[in-house]
């Protein structure tokens, strides 16, 4: 009897905190779809009284919704791309190879995590700007320093990357490498043959993580590229101000239009469902690509 | 003799093949960290105690010693509060954010059914957190006003505020925000729950032998074994907290002086640098709170 109350009392505990989880989705939706006076009507909480998809026609306007999406995904997965395959390179060295200082490297790798990217940005502004300057090549304004570091395995949380390639390499048994040796293969060979292909999952789910945390970092993002390219989560940054620049210059037929929350968390939403979507197809890959990193330890 | 030298040779060509083949596969990586980690971190370091100034030519960087640093503490205003308020806002989300993802853990462990929907939901977080998703949520009510001043009535907070006006902010801000800090479990909820499914069963068994209470158990068998992991979790936790310029006042001033390439650089490398400085400092802190306790001697040999 004890315990099955001790086990309705941690279903009930887990179902609230599930819901103060999801409870900003659930407003964001509801508020969505509220209208301009269902906003300002204290009496309605959740459910408008005459919902509307309206906020989210002018906030995909506002956002220069097809666009700005088309963007996000080809500069996040473009970057992913980047970022997976040194992060298989350099988890695959790590595992592999027994060469000199690797404990050194090692320890940089996680430092690399721990040192604030705030830190690092405005030499790595300078250096850019001198080299634009020297070369006479256009750089800040373009993704080139941000593909630059994808490329060189300083791209965002790199270091976790690293972690779930090293993890799985860890994995596959050596005799696979010496059997393939033996055939005459390379250590190229074996690691695109053997390391590479055995490794498929962790490959996609490596790409995931690398996508959805280019998609969502800002910071670099907005001091290396700035507005000079529109991507979803930049584009919501700015929503507030540029709601009010697209409404003076008349979006909707006639009418004013006011920012209030209905319009922005329809843009909040809109911006976030990309994401959902693909949560929803791969979120077990997502939880599994955590679990192996194996850093807890084996 | 000749078989000693070839054994010797061998190993040592092995090494260098190790060494090549290594090197080769981790080259991209190294240079990036050169490039873009080592040297941006000694030259803020030297930037700091200059003034940077951008003109045709490129930067003109002079020697000012610690004038920045002056600046920063006693000359400008802002900066010493956006710090204060940036400890106020680190130190008591991190705690709240490893107890909650720990407890979380721990309750979803022990059940069996739904195991799998819950940890989606606590998951999700981590697909779609971003400053400006986080901007607009955090900004949402406008009745929050409101609400903070009835929180600020409440006896506790009342009380607490009597004898500390930030940790009376820090709580409330906590209350108010609770939703967006719990999104920040997602990731250490997953490492918790590996961490205890590491853990033998046998011990809990052989502790309920021994007539222990579940009390006991988890502060005797369950907080040792998973206090690696939890030195894990705080850290990740700091470093993505601190990485969020939406609850970091400080990480806004630097990202403003840092938009502003005329000037100022120079101040902007100080402060970043006190910042990172202190950072690292809660991170060794965190270090020093979870590391392995010596057991002492005469416990060693009963």
């Amino acid at each position: 009897m004890a315990k099955r109350i001790g086990k309705a009392v941690t279903y009930f505990l887990l179902i609230c905190i599930g819901y103060i989880y999801l409870e900003p989705i659930f407003q964001m939706v509801s508020k969505s779809l509220m209208s301009a006076s269902d906003v300002i009507d204290p009496s309605i909480e959740w459910l408008s009284k005459s919902p509307t998809l309206n906020n989210f026609k002018v906030a995909a306007k506002v956002l220069k919704m097809p666009k700005s999406l088309i963007n996000s995904i080809c500069f996040s997965a473009g970057l992913a791309i980047l970022q997976t395959t040194v992060a298989a390179m350099t988890g695959y060295a790590l595992s592999r190879f027994k060469f000199r200082l690797k404990n050194f490297w090692f320890v940089m790798i996680l430092l690399a995590f721990i040192i604030p990217t705030a830190l690092l940005m405005i030499p790595r502004l300078i250096i850019f700007i001198t080299v634009q300057q020297s070369t006479g090549v256009q750089l800040i304004g373009t993704p080139v320093p941000q593909v630059l570091m994808a490329i060189l395995g300083q791209g965002v949380n790199g270091t976790i990357l690293i972690l779930i390639f090293w993890n799985f390499f860890n994995l596959i048994p050596y005799s696979l490498d010496e059997a393939a040796m033996i055939d005459g293969a390379g250590p190229f060979q074996i690691f695109f043959h053997i390391a590479v292909k055995l490794s498929f999952a962790t490959v996609l789910i490596v790409f995931l993580f690398a996508f959805v945390w280019n998609w969502n970092e800002t910071y670099q993002t907005s001091t290396f590229l700035g507005g000079t390219m529109e991507l979803l989560p930049m584009k919501l940054s700015v929503f507030d101000s540029q709601f009010e620049t697209a409404s003076s210059s008349g979006i909707g037929a006639g009418g004013t239009f006011k920012i209030n929350e209905a319009y922005k968390m329809a843009a909040t939403l809109i911006s976030i469902v990309p994401l959902l979507l693909l949560y929803a197809c791969v979120q077990k890959q997502f939880i599994q690509g955590i679990e192996n990193t194996g850093i807890t330890g084996e | 003799m000749s078989e000693k030298n070839k054994k010797v040779h061998k190993t040592k060509s092995f090494q260098r093949r190790q060494d090549k083949y290594g090197y080769l596969f981790m080259l991209p990586w190294i240079v990036g960290f050169v490039v873009f980690t080592m040297i941006p971190f000694v030259m803020t370091v030297y930037l700091s105690f200059t003034e940077v100034k951008q003109d045709i030519r490129g930067f003109n960087i002079k020697f000012t010693g610690i004038y920045n640093y002056r600046q920063a503490f006693f000359v400008n205003t802002d900066f010493t509060p956006a710090l204060v308020s940036f400890l106020g806002m680190i130190i008591p989300y991190t705690v709240v954010i490893v107890i909650m993802a720990f407890i979380l853990a721990m309750l979803l462990n022990t059940i069996v059914k739904g195991k799998s929907v819950f940890r989606t939901i606590y998951f999700l977080p981590v697909v779609v957190l971003s400053g400006p998703v986080m901007y607009q949520l955090m900004n949402l009510n406008p009745e929050v006003e409101g609400q903070v001043n009835e929180l600020y009535y409440t006896f506790l907070i009342r009380m607490i505020y009597s004898y500390s006006p930030i940790a009376a902010g820090a709580m409330v801000s906590l209350f108010d925000n609770l939703s967006i800090i719990l999104w920040y479990t997602g990731i250490p909820i997953v490492l918790f729950i590996n961490g205890l499914q590491k853990i033998n069963p046998s011990l809990y068994e052989a502790a309920r032998i021994d007539s222990a209470t579940n009390w006991q158990i988890l502060w005797k068998i369950t907080m040792p074994i998973i206090r690696p992991t939890a030195l894990i979790v705080t850290v990740f936790t700091i470093v993505q907290l601190g990485a969020m310029d939406t609850i970091n006042p400080v990480l806004v001033m630097i990202k403003e002086r840092t938009a502003n390439t005329s000037g100022g650089f120079g101040y902007a490398a100080t402060i970043s640098w006190i910042y990172s400085l202190i950072v690292l400092a809660i991170i060794g802190a965190a270090f020093l709170l979870f590391r392995e306790r010596k057991i002492k001697e005469t416990h060693k040999y009963w």
